[in-house]
């Protein structure tokens, strides 16, 4: 009957599918841009204020407010999934495109794809307002290279998290309080545990974030002794685990 | 065509949909009825492989739907023209449907001047009428040229304008070779529209019928008959007689059941009654729906009865949600 042939749709249209949903929202656009501008923010902040320790690095300060843009990246990946729920649009969104596993892989490469960009070029531009604004040579800079490549990566790692925890939970609310929770309570809860402070706070995102920034809070003592790069590598491997659990949850339940 | 084999959902201890086995077949519209709670939403959303069924099978032109490559291109549907995000316009809601499915841009321009949008193009959902947010749905849903069309209540919220157009957008849509499968719970408008008729309660299958056979055969009609007033109780004693059943009609005169027109004329004749008026009369959907639903409905409000929670008549709980 249709009159309409073409090329067989396939991961490509699935990705421009939720560009065109995602790009069509005043709503993530802004929330996109606010994950960048509240670093910038932060850094202009610190560099004004000379709300800096001594030992701290420009890097570490510059980013201070980039564990805020963290979170928002986090509320983003929820969303993304949470908000064709709450709007009942997910209906029409897997009539589209039946392949569930498809559909939630291409949120997250657009997710992470965007994040990366906006998190790469945010923290980049706090670096070198921070480091403009700041007293020359009364802080160590910090190696900014390639530290940034890292934290970009981690906003697209955490933008993936947050999309995982949404697919998995579905409620709105939830979801937010979840990703707000992952990113916060180890840190606030970790003393509690002791020895195991260590392991219990520096796996999460955020100990990630401060051991790229290299900001004084990362101390051994708080976040553990694993360095940066191995800290983004777990997350990044426990935010896949997710997504893959979160993907099977999504082929095998009703929507 | 729609098939459904042996379709059975079943939501914990609760069974929405037991057995269901129907075919929608292509050039007719076929009308979807049941009461609200009997598992026309379900079904529809098997169909469209939102649920997977618990048993049993449901295919699109042979396929499984969730086997399709280009769905779209295949079946158009439309569940809740309610499910856009308020803040998308109505241009960018079907453009990213489009590219879902590899559609060529120009398809948006085309069911939008179809469902009479134009001028909404580039207004945000969350501003569009309830008319005009079906109309939405129903562009969404011819944006493939699909072969088959599923629509869950196409005309909730549409004015008389509206439900006519949509009337004849779905025979032409039918007549052109598609199948065309609509749910509703406006029993004048299904008459109108449909040509064939699934009926369903407690998520059975009540009937997979003609629209006139649904009627005719289920139909407690029988005749009007007029006469002057003074011959009315002779023409009622009369027939009576003769093994008719007499009331009163709601339009006056007789209602007579039990014996046909041509022989209610000859005894009439016979027996030097003037008749004023003859005229056969065919319940309407609604009668003949009301009538074969009313048991499953009662036995719906006798499971609540015994539910600990529930209390017949009160609104929250009475109500079942929707078929």
């Amino acid at each position: 009957m249709s009159t309409l042939t073409g090329r067989t749709p396939g991961f490509r249209t699935a990705l421009a599918f939720e560009w065109t949903k995602f790009a069509g929202l005043r709503s993530t656009r802004w929330t996109m841009a606010a994950t960048g501008l509240v670093t910038v923010a932060g850094a202009v902040f610190v560099g004004v204020s000379g709300s800096l320790q001594p030992d701290d690095t420009v890097l570490g300060g510059s980013l201070t407010l980039s564990i805020v843009s963290l979170m928002i990246a986090g509320v983003v990946g929820a969303l993304t999934v949470c908000g064709e729920y709450a709007a009942a649009t997910v209906t029409s969104t897997f009539t589209a495109v039946p392949r569930r596993g498809r559909v939630l892989l291409a949120k997250a490469v657009l997710l992470a794809v965007l994040l990366y960009g906006v998190a790469f070029v945010s923290c980049t531009v706090a670096y070198l307002l921070g480091g403009a604004i700041l007293e020359d040579g009364a802080y160590a800079r910090g190696e900014p290279l390639p530290a940034l490549f890292g934290i970009a990566a981690l906003f697209a790692v955490v933008g993936v998290l947050g999309l995982a925890i949404g697919t998995l939970l579905r409620a709105s609310v939830g979801s937010v309080t979840t990703v707000v929770a992952v990113l916060l309570l180890p840190s606030l809860f970790g003393p509690l545990f002791g020895d195991a402070r260590r392991w219990v706070a520096g796996a999460s995102p955020t100990a990630a974030l401060e051991k790229l920034t290299q900001t004084s809070d990362a101390g051994p003592e708080a976040v553990g002794s694993l360095g940066a790069w191995p800290s983004l590598v777990l997350v990044a491997v426990y935010s896949a685990l997710l997504l893959g659990l979160a993907a099977w949850r999504l082929r095998r339940r009703d929507v | 065509m729609i098939e459904a084999r042996e379709l059975t959902k079943r939501y914990g201890a609760r069974t929405a949909v037991d057995r269901l086995t129907f075919t929608v077949r292509p050039g007719v519209v076929t009308g979807f009825l049941g009461p609200n709670g009997a598992g026309k939403s379900t079904t529809i959303r098997a169909i469209l492989g939102l649920d997977a069924p618990s048993a049993g099978t449901v295919t699109v032109d042979g396929h499984r739907y969730d086997r399709l490559a280009a769905p779209l291109r295949e079946v158009g549907s439309l569940l809740d023209a309610r499910a856009v995000h308020g803040g998308r316009t109505v241009r960018g809601h079907l453009l990213g449907l489009a590219r879902s499915n590899a559609l060529p841009r120009r398809r948006v321009d085309e069911v939008l001047g179809e469902v009479g949008l134009e001028t909404a193009a580039d207004r945000r959902a969350k501003g569009l009428s309830l008319g005009m947010g079906q109309r939405l749905g129903i562009a969404a849903a011819l944006l493939g040229d699909p072969a088959v069309l599923i629509l869950d209540e196409p005309v909730n919220g549409l004015d008389t304008e509206g439900i006519r157009w949509i009337r004849d957008l779905l025979k032409r849509l039918a007549a052109e070779g598609r199948t065309v499968f609509l749910s509703s719970h406006l029993m004048s408008e299904m008459e109108l529209t449909a040509d064939r008729l699934i009926v369903i309660g407690q998520g059975r299958l009540l009937a997979d019928t003609g629209m006139r056979t649904f009627i005719e055969d289920h139909s407690k009609g029988g005749t009007r008959v007029r006469t002057p007033d003074g011959e009315a109780q002779r023409l009622r004693a009369l027939l009576e007689a003769h093994g008719a059943q007499v009331r009163l009609d709601a339009r006056g005169g007789w209602r007579v059941a039990g014996i046909p027109p041509a022989e209610i004329g000859e005894l009439a004749r016979a027996h030097h009654l003037a008749v004023h008026e003859l005229t056969p009369v065919l319940s309407s959907l609604e009668d003949v729906y009301t009538a074969m639903t009313r048991s499953s409905v009662e036995y719906r409000g006798a499971t609540c009865d015994m539910g600990a929670d529930r209390v017949p008549g009160t609104t929250s709980h009475g109500k079942e949600a929707a078929g």
